[in-house]
């Protein structure tokens, strides 16, 4: 049996009389990338920092790789790497001794931060300041400040939130390698897209609840639809858009009349997003 | 407590500390510069009282009251003797009437003009009463009948044992120099919250503990380190030194409590400059008082630098020791202790 690498009960936060995360209960499973999404005021962060023994939960559990997050803060510390948001480096500093700083604070002996830094593409810029760097290479370095001590969950927080793609898609491939690694990935962010192609599953958060909880392809099956979606040119030689509903009975037929009654230009297959989702069980947009 | 962390986080403070251009430069060459001042400064005491006399017919008299510590500048008219004074050629002038020697015999009290320039000290008018007394005593044989009133301000009693300048200003440097790091360590905490790295250390196995025993370590080494190196330089541990090294130990205590203070109000380094000249302008009060005696009385008391001040003054200067001074140090300890907490738990606050 897989064991769970974060388990949530009921758990609550608030800030004086407003509640930020209102009695929440998840699992993740160990190698398992969840995408944590939701819009801004949601609860995300709140509910991370009492992950990540920064907050202490109000009332209600959660244990991360088994150990209870208010009780052993410094041990579950010890086996998690967090990625944030807002870069957060010493920046008179180089990357090589950004990152050898923290192995220290880890307790690593025989760190190769060299080739933590190749990882992540910054190979032959370690020994210069951080400070001179360009934003997504501080995210690369923010990242691979987060792999020092190989944790066992790794928590993202919006990690190629403004990047370049090619900076977007180095921070991708070093997901999926940690995932590949047996690590479990906690990731926060708004970029549906990214969500959509890295989770296993998502989580929903709204108003400090989890409001839908599975995998992308159950989601869009339980909430969204499938459509074809045509362009066709009239007889006045305007240009019309026509829908068919995928996975209906009477589908074969409209899509055999679609075709022998107009003239098709275009066409193409099209399924709910993870935002149309959210926009449907919430009622708001995520980037609202 | 996790020592090897610990250790890790004061190097990098250190690292930032020294990489931190405006920091490097004020901190070397406050110490180079407050040295070289002490140096520069005289190192004895000048006590010749320079006096200006215009005694119409009574011109031998000058040569009779020459004598040690002394210089009598005789002048040719009373206009003479007002100028001399206002362009500080002499402290004081006397004059003695043609007519003094017939009135004294006569039992008679002859007047004395007597002329201070506006920032004649004291103890110089003093001197000069005495002087005058002196001399018609030397002339009649009989004492003047005239009182003069003295009265003693308050500060050290200093008579026959006079500080030069330079020995005076140590105990100020020394404070300077250790107060100054309320900055230094205050801009460094402050830079990790507004910078947000603290949050980075907070997700790792380093606990607030550890965080606050970094700082602590950093702030104590930085004030502590400059004012005995400073003191060690300028000959302040030759007497005493264990009193002397305790006094500078507490009084980088006290500066890193201060610090954690001011990280705890200032939200960028313009509050923390504005908090600390605050800090520097309170804490360097009694300094002054060393250096210009009588001027700061009691009420320097209720500021914790006095008690850094006056056990420095006391013991590198006057050779006091652990029993003239060990309730300074009780005191000082209280201080820090209090400071120290109420920085912590402020500070805390804002980690959080």
């Amino acid at each position: 049996m897989v064991q769970d690498a974060i388990a949530v009960e009921k758990l609550v936060y608030t800030y004086g009389g407003l509640v930020a995360v209102d009695h929440i209960s998840f699992q993740v499973a160990e190698g398992e990338i969840l995408g944590f999404l939701g819009p801004n005021g949601a609860g995300k962060t709140t509910t991370v920092k009492m992950l990540t023994g920064q907050l202490r939960p109000k009332r209600g559990k959660a244990h991360v790789l088994g150990m209870d997050v208010a009780r052993d803060a410094g041990k579950v510390r010890g086996e998690i790497g967090v990625c944030f948001e807002q870069t957060n480096l010493y920046e008179q500093m180089s990357a090589l001794e950004n990152l050898e700083l923290f192995a220290r604070l880890f307790g690593i002996s025989g760190f190769d931060g060299n080739a933590l830094l190749k990882r992540v593409g910054l190979a032959g810029r370690e020994k210069d300041r951080v400070e001179g760097y360009s934003k997504g290479m501080k995210q690369r370095l923010m990242v691979a400040r987060s792999l020092v001590n190989r944790p066992r969950i790794l928590f993202l927080d919006e990690p190629t939130a403004g990047l370049d793609p090619a900076s977007a898609e180095a921070i991708r491939s070093v997901i999926l390698e940690e995932r590949a690694r047996g690590a479990t990935v906690f990731l926060t962010t708004h970029d549906m897209m990214e969500a959509d192609k890295l989770s296993n599953r998502v989580a929903f958060m709204n108003n400090g609840k989890i409001v839908a909880l599975d995998t992308p392809h159950n989601l869009k099956q339980q909430y969204g639809k499938r459509a074809l979606k045509a362009k066709v040119q009239t007889q006045a030689g305007e240009l019309q858009d026509r829908e068919v509903v995928l996975d209906q009975p009477e589908t074969p037929d409209l899509v055999q009349k679609l075709f022998a009654s107009e003239k098709v230009v275009t066409i193409h297959s099209e399924e709910a997003t993870l935002e149309d989702i959210f926009i449907k069980i919430t009622g708001r947009g995520l980037k609202e | 407590m996790n020592p090897k962390a610990v250790r890790a986080l004061v190097a990098k403070d250190f690292t930032l500390f020294f990489r931190n251009r405006f920091f490097a430069l004020v901190t070397s060459l406050a110490l180079v510069v407050y040295v070289a001042l002490y140096f520069v400064m005289p190192g004895s005491v000048d006590e010749t009282l320079e006096i200006g006399l215009y005694a119409p017919g009574w011109s031998p008299i000058a040569g009779d009251i020459q004598q040690q510590g002394l210089e009598v500048h005789v002048a040719e008219s009373e206009d003479d003797l007002k100028d001399g004074i206002t362009a500080h050629d002499y402290v004081a002038g006397i004059v003695l009437p043609a007519d003094m020697a017939e009135k004294l015999a006569s039992g008679q009290k002859p007047r004395i003009d007597l002329y201070f320039a506006s920032d004649t000290p004291e103890e110089a008018k003093e001197a000069v009463s005495s002087l005058i007394r002196e001399l018609i005593y030397a002339q009649t044989g009989q004492p003047l009948a005239v009182d003069f009133s003295t009265e003693v301000l308050p500060g050290p009693d200093m008579a026959g044992k006079q500080i030069p300048p330079r020995d005076r200003m140590r105990p100020l440097f020394a404070v300077l120099l250790i107060v100054f790091e309320t900055y230094g360590l205050a801009t460094l905490i402050t830079e990790e919250i507004e910078h947000r790295t603290i949050q980075a250390l907070l997700v790792t196995p380093v606990s607030v503990k550890d965080l606050f025993a970094a700082k602590g370590i950093t702030g104590i080494t930085l004030a502590f380190g400059q004012g005995a190196l400073f003191m060690a330089l300028v000959g302040g541990l030759n007497e005493q030194p264990v009193i002397v090294i305790l006094a500078l130990l507490l009084a980088a205590l006290l500066v890193t409590g201060v610090g954690f203070l001011i990280a705890s109000l200032a939200k960028d380094m313009m509050s923390v400059l504005a908090w600390g000249v605050l800090a520097l302008v309170i804490l360097v009060i009694p300094g002054m008082g060393i250096m210009f005696p009588g001027v700061i009385t009691g009420w320097a008391k209720v500021i914790p630098s006095y008690y850094v001040v006056d056990t420095v003054d006391r013991v590198a200067n006057y050779g006091a020791g652990w029993p003239d001074i060990w309730q300074n140090l009780l005191i000082l300890l209280a201080f820090d202790v209090a400071f120290l907490l109420i920085g912590m738990a402020a500070l805390r606050r804002r980690f959080q």
